[in-house]
């Protein structure tokens, strides 16, 4: 068992190290704008992949038993596939854009309201028991953070503002405000497990590190924020890492991955922790920009 | 086999994620019971196989569950309960005198033994011995009715749901180990548990009843 831990460890080093480097080398490019907002696509396309993965798993745990349940694997599907064109043919036809990040927007809001009547349809109403075991309250809003990453990526493309706001500190915003709500999920489903294994508290420390940072770095334009950067860039691995010890969770489950029919819906959620990870790399093209201050 | 649950055979999870090793071990086990008496003597296990034939009638169907054999290796191997009723002796002095008083009753009331009486005979004396109606000295100071409630009933009706032909009859999944459940609401099932049938529906439980694993 101590050996297992030590290798999932290593190996989340290794990741946190490929990550910081990925991350770095993306600085120095040329077309600093195009870079940019496809940076923040792919943050989109991964938030959206999270939200896909773990939307399918966990309604498929729920049987599906309410319909609109299928709703959220749609639309996250869709706004993984329209973010990853974005990424790959950034200068094709706009597919009615703005759809995809509506719908995405409005599903997420739309599943919040799901997710709080079942909260409170169960005994015992809004009590912690049904906080910690029924629908996670803060869940479905990844979907919505998809939705509005993809609409600041839009502006930094054509680089203009929205709504009188630079798309940069917009962005910082948007990425600083998701992070402190993923980071409560984490420590709300990380109380839930007790805190068995130390690592659980780093969604819970790490996050709201880097999110008090880009508010900070949202203040303070025009100058350099190393240490945002830095802890963006960790926030990056931590993600990744995060997954790796959700494998071995799931491992230590009865039966191990053997029992994997039981284990990915009963075990920690697979697909969860990189949801940190895309919004590291959305945080660090606005660190980028806000140090620049150019859009 | 059962109505309830076509097609559904608890067995079919062997070699699936559902057992491992020791449970298959510990199921093998019981399968493999003994069909003949180590506790019991020959008269005792007559009268106690005539006896789980009234309590638990089984279908001519299928192999019937080996009650009397199940009773006898717990007694044998002395597997207690873990409680008792303080009234009664210990459990294997129980049957063994409630046996030979069921059967020294059908003696002085009938002239034969017990597993020779008619099935309505047997249920008679069974009945008598549930409203405490019993008082052949056989009994000692052993009150039959005690006998009945708190011995009787409980080892053969937890024998009989002890078995895997209960198990697929019932739509039980056997020991939750290593895979247990994950859906644990109200009229919520695994993929891995046994369809119940709905009716109209019945080849629909059949298909899924032959998948579960």
């Amino acid at each position: 068992m101590a050996r297992n831990a030590e290798l999932v460890g290593l190996a989340a080093l290794a990741t946190l190290g490929a990550v910081a480097a990925a991350c770095r080398s993306t600085t120095t490019r040329p077309s600093a704008r195009s870079n940019n907002a496809r940076a923040v696509d792919s943050a989109s396309a991964l938030l959206a992949f999270s939200a896909l993965a773990d939307s399918s798993v966990e309604h498929y745990r729920g049987s599906f038993h309410n319909k609109t349940m299928y709703a959220p694997l749609a639309v996250s599907a869709l706004t993984l596939a329209a973010s990853l064109r974005d990424l790959f043919r950034p200068r094709g036809h706009d597919l009615g854009g703005s759809v995809v990040e509506n719908l995405a927007l409005t599903t997420g809001i739309i599943g919040t309201g799901f997710h709080i009547y079942n909260v409170a349809k169960r005994p015992g109403g809004v009590s912690w028991l049904n906080l910690l075991y029924a629908a996670p309250l803060g869940a479905p809003a990844a979907l919505s953070l998809a939705g509005l990453l993809r609409k600041v990526t839009r502006g930094l493309r054509e680089g203009r503002q929205i709504g009188g706001v630079r798309p940069s500190k917009l962005l910082a915003g948007l990425v600083s405000a998701g992070l402190i709500g993923t980071s409560a999920e984490a420590g709300l489903l990380h109380f839930r497990g007790a805190y068995h294994n130390p690592a659980m508290v780093i969604p819970i420390t790490v996050p709201p590190i880097a999110a008090a940072l880009l508010a900070y770095a949202i203040l303070t334009p025009k100058q350099p924020h190393p240490v945002t950067r830095w802890s963006l860039r960790l926030l990056a691995g931590v993600g990744l890492l995060g997954s790796g010890f959700h494998a071995y969770g799931i491992s230590r489950n009865m039966g191990g991955w053997r029992n994997w029919s039981q284990n990915l819906l009963n075990g920690p959620p697979l697909p969860a922790p990189p949801a940190f990870t895309a919004l590291a790399m959305a945080g660090l093209v606005a660190v980028r920009l806000i140090e620049r201050s150019d859009a | 086999m059962s109505d309830r649950y076509p097609g559904y055979d608890v067995l079919n999870k062997r070699r699936t994620p559902s057992w491992n090793e020791q449970t298959r071990r510990v199921i093998d086990r019981r399968l493999a019971m003994p069909r003949d008496p180590h506790f019991f003597e020959a008269a005792e296990w007559l009268t106690l196989e005539a006896v789980c034939a009234r309590i638990m009638p089984q279908p001519r169907t299928r192999p019937p569950v080996p009650l009397a054999a199940m009773i006898d290796v717990k007694l044998h191997e002395r597997q207690g309960d873990g409680y008792r009723d303080h009234r009664l002796p210990e459990m294997g002095e129980a049957w063994r005198r409630g046996l030979r008083a069921l059967e020294a009753e059908a003696r002085q009331r009938y002239g034969v033994a017990f597993p020779a009486l008619s099935t309505d005979e047997q249920d008679g004396l069974l009945r008598a011995a549930q409203d405490g109606a019993l008082k052949h000295a056989a009994w000692q100071e052993m009150e039959c009715s005690l006998f009945f409630a708190k011995r009787l009933l409980p080892d053969i009706t937890a024998a009989y749901y002890g078995h895997p032909t209960a198990w697929s009859e019932i739509g039980f999944g056997g020991p939750a180990s290593p895979r247990g459940y994950v859906r644990m609401g109200f009229d919520r099932s695994d993929p891995w548990e046994a369809t119940e049938v709905k009716p109209g529906r019945e080849a629909e439980a059949t298909r899924s009843n032959a998948r579960v694993g």
